[in-house]
């Protein structure tokens, strides 16, 4: 065999590749930060780029990446580039619960000095809960998001306090309860405010499976929706199937995000159907002990690659400042992580309930605060799915088992 | 059937040798860039991939990585997700394999025997075959979603249907869409192989009183059992890999449709766990061959004279 | 046409049999069209027709992400097309044409990678591609859509060849050209309609892949359009389901492989049973 040729040929395709089609590098100048977080609709965060834009008067230009708004496709595309140690993202918009997974694998940098006091100064507890971990303060608080009750106000005379009231209710109005139910992050999300609403908790900070009799609690109030007041298609809804379903009519209950608020006013049939919509706090468990809510939201935190790590501060403390959360708040429906903002005259207007997302945050449960905390969700998901096959009496081995394999690294 | 043997002999082989020499060096210029190729990019990622499955390596732990031997492995194979993601896999492949011959000779006959309307069935079983994948599973999905889907508005379909929220469901609509994909691809393989069957053997037959279906089953079928076979091959390792269509009707494999290759997916990409993700795609590379090795004894024993190299 | 009789009933069993066969194949794509024209608040209305609004098809090509993916998709695609063909066409001609020691091997070696499961080195091709500079550019997705548009391409393109007068090669060869020069100047040319086939093959792979374009990239950069499908995002809300805006992509990409397939379609098909029916 021609040895030669074929290296030669070899080299210089490699070489052609590599060097011709091979520009990945997206640094742009020295002073460009990247900012990757989901891509925002209703243009929410290109308003706060340009702003501090023009507020650091050229000491830095932030440059918007976007990424999926599903939080787990944005958390895979995000780690497979800092598993690649990728200098070309600064600041990331982290949603509330990778921080533990981030910040154990030392892919952002902590919060320190004057940077921790911007970071915490004045944020509501739920979204401050979820930028520590082991002491340290890991992003700063950008916009938060829990889930509301909604509800029919023509058809639903006193909304209900707890989830068997609200089956309860279903059940007599022979209509159905729109949740998240699918195989995805938004189980997770119903699964572990039940469970803390129930008094327990799934995973503590060091990793420590902490699952107990509040898992069978979970289960039944899931299994009896299930059974007693499923919308169609319950296992396969999302936050936008819910909404749908809602503004079909089929439903007089759901358990949702504000964003259907404003979408509710473009409903056309029936007229005026922004104005039936009634709002209560994330139903509880017990009756008597105050449910906790769900907590979501994006915090920034700063890549431990980044190349001008001072100026990736200086630009993340930017865009969370009020007014950028305002913003937010206006363009994308996204409530403020910063507490003095809620009885702001802008948020008041466009958040009717802005007091009780206020109250909700203040005493939302975080999802666990774990660096495996992808597999933990997987764990919980994997063993409420499909809420229909629920067993409550055999869940929480189930669950224990899954949860221990996933800390091992393991199959499950 | 006659071409590899024919040409062989049809050409002059050169008698020089200088010339001989000539040639081959030219030979091996011309395929080493598409050799290599191969080689590189499958050869050494699976070596790679082999050698990641002995370790425990977890992108998100990069301090913790060492060495473990073949721990990945029993991990995999004693678990339970494994061998029910096996079942559904081979669940999937089977049944859309049948449905995907049966239909596909159904159509391949209609487009051999069509007195007219060749063209427009040619060019109407074609489409799916250019439609993107992601794409036409897309299509189903949305076709049979309860909110918005046209499937519940036919009539006799229950107006709350929602295939998708039990396994059997999402399994007969990822089985759906991937036979309306293939389909196409299996009638133009098996059309192929009835333009092999003789006209004469059809006549003497039905002289001999053979009625059409016993034509079939008796000259058609086993004269065309080679085509039949690559075909069914090809798809059948096709099926086997299934990500695509899966992957967009239930993302993360949920109620039940986790196929081995959406579990490799998850492990390795979503979990970043590179040294079970990489077990769990050897163990996958390890089935394709056993398959492959399978159809092949049965594709030489059937014809046991023909050189079967030729499939694409 | 095998067809004896042309009677009454026959015709009329054909014509339900044609019927089916393009009611199979049209449906499907009829309901993406329809739900890429649907207007935002018929979206749930379930009709096949509910007037026609443009505003989903406005929205994709205002979207930067779409535009990008496209645009990557195309490069990406040609650019594969262009390499595999040249790469495969060497190959083929060498195994259709010469007399050399292990052809077997390369066309069992070639038979072997059309069968290779990618899941099974995506793994290590994202490991690999990150440690090199490759992830998340054209490049890396160019380089293993060459290696498996390869075995295709070199069967499809050793089949045509085969087809091709050698005489006239032998005699340019005899006329004192090399063999170089005979397959240039001679059997290019002639080879050129295998040869576009095969191109059109290839550029559907590539066209069509989503599980590297999904795995082996992480921004708009070199994510084709099948990924950016997936990762699609709504217009109003982060929550919102894109149904309208993916239906509309979904035609956009559709479209013109569509109308390509049915433009070649003899060729396709002769593209896609060339091996099988030489074999």
């Amino acid at each position: 065999m021609p040895a030669r040729a074929f290296v030669g040929v070899v080299l210089s395709l490699i070489v052609a590749f590599t060097a011709g089609c091979g520009g990945g590098d997206e640094g742009g100048g020295s002073r460009t930060i990247n900012w990757y977080v989901f891509s925002e609709p209703g243009g929410a965060y290109d308003a706060a780029v340009a702003t501090c834009n023009k507020q650091a008067k050229g000491a830095y230009k932030i440059k918007y990446v976007r990424l999926p708004t599903d939080a787990n496709q944005q958390r895979e595309l995000l780690v497979r580039r800092l598993a690649a140690e990728d200098s070309s993202i600064d600041v990331i918009g982290m949603d509330v619960i990778w921080t533990a997974e981030f910040a154990q694998a030392k892919w952002i940098k902590p919060w320190t000095g004057a940077n921790e006091r911007a970071a915490t100064e004045g944020k509501l507890k739920g979204p401050l809960r979820s930028v520590e971990y082991k002491d340290q303060i890991w992003a700063i608080p950008f916009t938060s998001n829990t889930q509301l009750l909604w509800y029919r106000k023509d058809k639903v005379k006193t909304p209900p306090k707890t989830w068997d009231q609200m089956i309860d209710q279903a059940v007599k109005l022979k209509t159905s309860i729109e949740v998240q139910g699918r195989q995805y992050e938004g189980l997770t999300v119903w699964v572990n405010s039940l469970i803390a609403s129930a008094g327990g908790q799934i995973v503590d900070e060091d990793g420590n499976v902490k699952v107990d009799g509040t898992t069978k609690q979970a289960a039944e109030v899931i299994k009896r929706l299930a059974d007693e007041a499923p919308p169609p298609g319950l296992t396969t809804n999302a936050e936008d199937e819910a909404r749908l379903g809602f503004e079909s009519g089929r439903s007089a209950f759901q358990i949702n995000y504000p964003f259907i608020y404003p979408s509710a006013a473009e409903v056309k049939d029936p007229k005026d159907f922004q104005k039936k919509i009634g709002w209560a706090r994330w139903p509880g468990v017990k009756e008597g002990t105050p449910s906790r809510p769900p907590l979501g939201g994006i915090n920034l935190g700063v890549s431990a690659y980044s190349e001008k790590p001072d100026l990736a501060f200086r630009a993340a403390r930017c865009l969370a400042q009020p007014k950028n959360q305002i913003v937010a708040t206006e363009k994308g429906g996204l409530p403020p992580t910063t507490e003095s903002l809620y009885d702001d005259k802008a948020i008041k207007k466009v958040y009717p309930f802005g007091d009780l997302i206020a109250e909700s945050l203040e005493d939302a449960a975080p999802r666990p605060i774990n660096p495996a905390y992808s597999d933990i969700s997987l764990a919980i998901q994997k063993t409420f799915h499909p809420e229909t096959d629920i067993d409550p009496d055999g869940i929480q081995s189930k669950l224990e088992n899954r949860l221990d394999k996933a800390a091992d690294g393991k199959i499950f | 059937m006659e071409a590899t043997t024919a040409t062989k002999q049809d050409q002059p082989q050169p008698k020089v040798t200088d010339r001989k020499k000539a040639e081959r060096k030219l030979a091996y210029m011309l395929c080493a860039p598409a050799v290599t190729l191969m080689i590189l990019v499958t050869g050494f990622p699976i070596a790679y991939a082999f050698y990641l499955s002995l370790q425990r390596y977890d992108l998100r732990f990069p301090d913790d990585k060492e060495f473990v031997g073949l721990s990945n492995y029993v991990d995999v194979l004693t678990s339970q997700t494994w061998w029910s993601d096996v079942a559904v896999t081979l669940f999937i492949t089977v049944v859309s394999v049948s449905i995907e011959l049966v239909l596909g000779m159904l159509i391949a006959l209609v487009m051999h025997r069509a007195i007219f309307g060749r063209g427009p069935v040619r060019a109407a079983t074609l489409i799916p075959y250019g439609i993107v994948t992601v794409v036409a599973a897309f299509t189903w999905k949305y076709a049979f979603d309860p909110t918005s889907g046209f499937v519940t508005s036919l009539p006799l379909v229950p107006d709350d249907y929602a295939p998708l929220s039990d396994q059997p469901g999402s399994l007969l609509i990822i089985i759906l869409a991937e036979v309306w994909k293939t389909t196409p691809f299996m009638a133009l393989l098996l059309l192929a192989g009835l333009a092999l069957v003789p006209d004469e053997l059809h006549e003497a037959a039905k002289v001999d009183g053979a009625s059409a279906v016993q034509r079939f089953f008796r000259i058609t079928i086993p004269l065309m059992k080679p085509a039949i076979l690559v075909a069914v091959l090809f798809r059948t390792l096709d099926a086997f890999r299934l990500f695509d269509s899966a992957f967009i009707i239930q993302p993360g494999g949920a109620n039940g449709t986790e196929t081995v290759s959406i579990l490799g997916y998850n492990v390795l990409i979503n979990r970043v766990n590179q040294g079970l993700g990489s077990a769990i795609s050897i163990l996958i590379f390890i089935a394709v061959i056993l398959i492959a090795v399978f159809f092949v004894k049965a594709l030489g024993t059937s014809t046991a004279q023909q050189r079967g190299e030729e499939p694409a | 046409m095998s067809g004896s009789s042309n009677t009454g009933p026959d015709r009329v069993k054909w014509s339900i049999a044609i019927a089916v066969v393009l009611l199979y194949a049209l449906i499907p794509v009829a309901w993406m069209i329809s739900l890429s024209l649907k207007p935002a608040d018929k979206l749930s209305d379930k009709a096949f027709y509910s007037g026609i609004d443009f505003a989903n098809y406005e929205a994709i090509f205002k979207n930067d992400d779409f535009i990008k993916a496209l645009i990557n998709s195309l490069g990406i695609a040609a650019i594969s097309t262009l390499i595999s063909i040249v790469v495969a066409a060497m190959a083929a001609y060498a195994l259709a044409r010469l007399d050399f020691a292990g052809k077997a091997v390369i066309l069992s070696g070639a038979l072997a990678v059309a069968m290779f499961p990618p899941i099974s080195i995506v793994g290590s091709l994202f490991d690999i591609w990150r440690s090199v500079g490759l992830f998340d550019t054209w490049a890396g997705l160019i380089i293993p859509y060459l290696t498996f548009t390869l075995p295709l391409a070199i069967y499809t393109m050793s089949a045509f060849f085969r087809e091709i007068p050698w005489e006239l090669e032998q005699a340019a060869q005899v006329d004192g050209a090399t063999p170089f020069q005979a397959f240039r100047k001679v059997i290019v040319p002639l080879a050129a309609p295998g040869v576009f086939t095969t191109a059109i093959l290839v550029f559907i792979f590539a066209w069509n892949d989503f599980l590297f374009a999904n795995t082996l990239t992480s921004t708009n950069n070199a994510r084709t359009v099948p990924a950016a499908l997936a990762f699609f995002t709504g217009n109003s809300s982060q929550f919102e389901q894109p149904i309208g805006a993916v239906s509309a992509a979904a035609v956009v990409v559709t479209v013109p492989i569509v109308i390509m397939v049915l433009i070649f379609q003899r060729r396709i098909v002769a593209g896609l049973t060339a091996g099988a029916v030489k074999g």
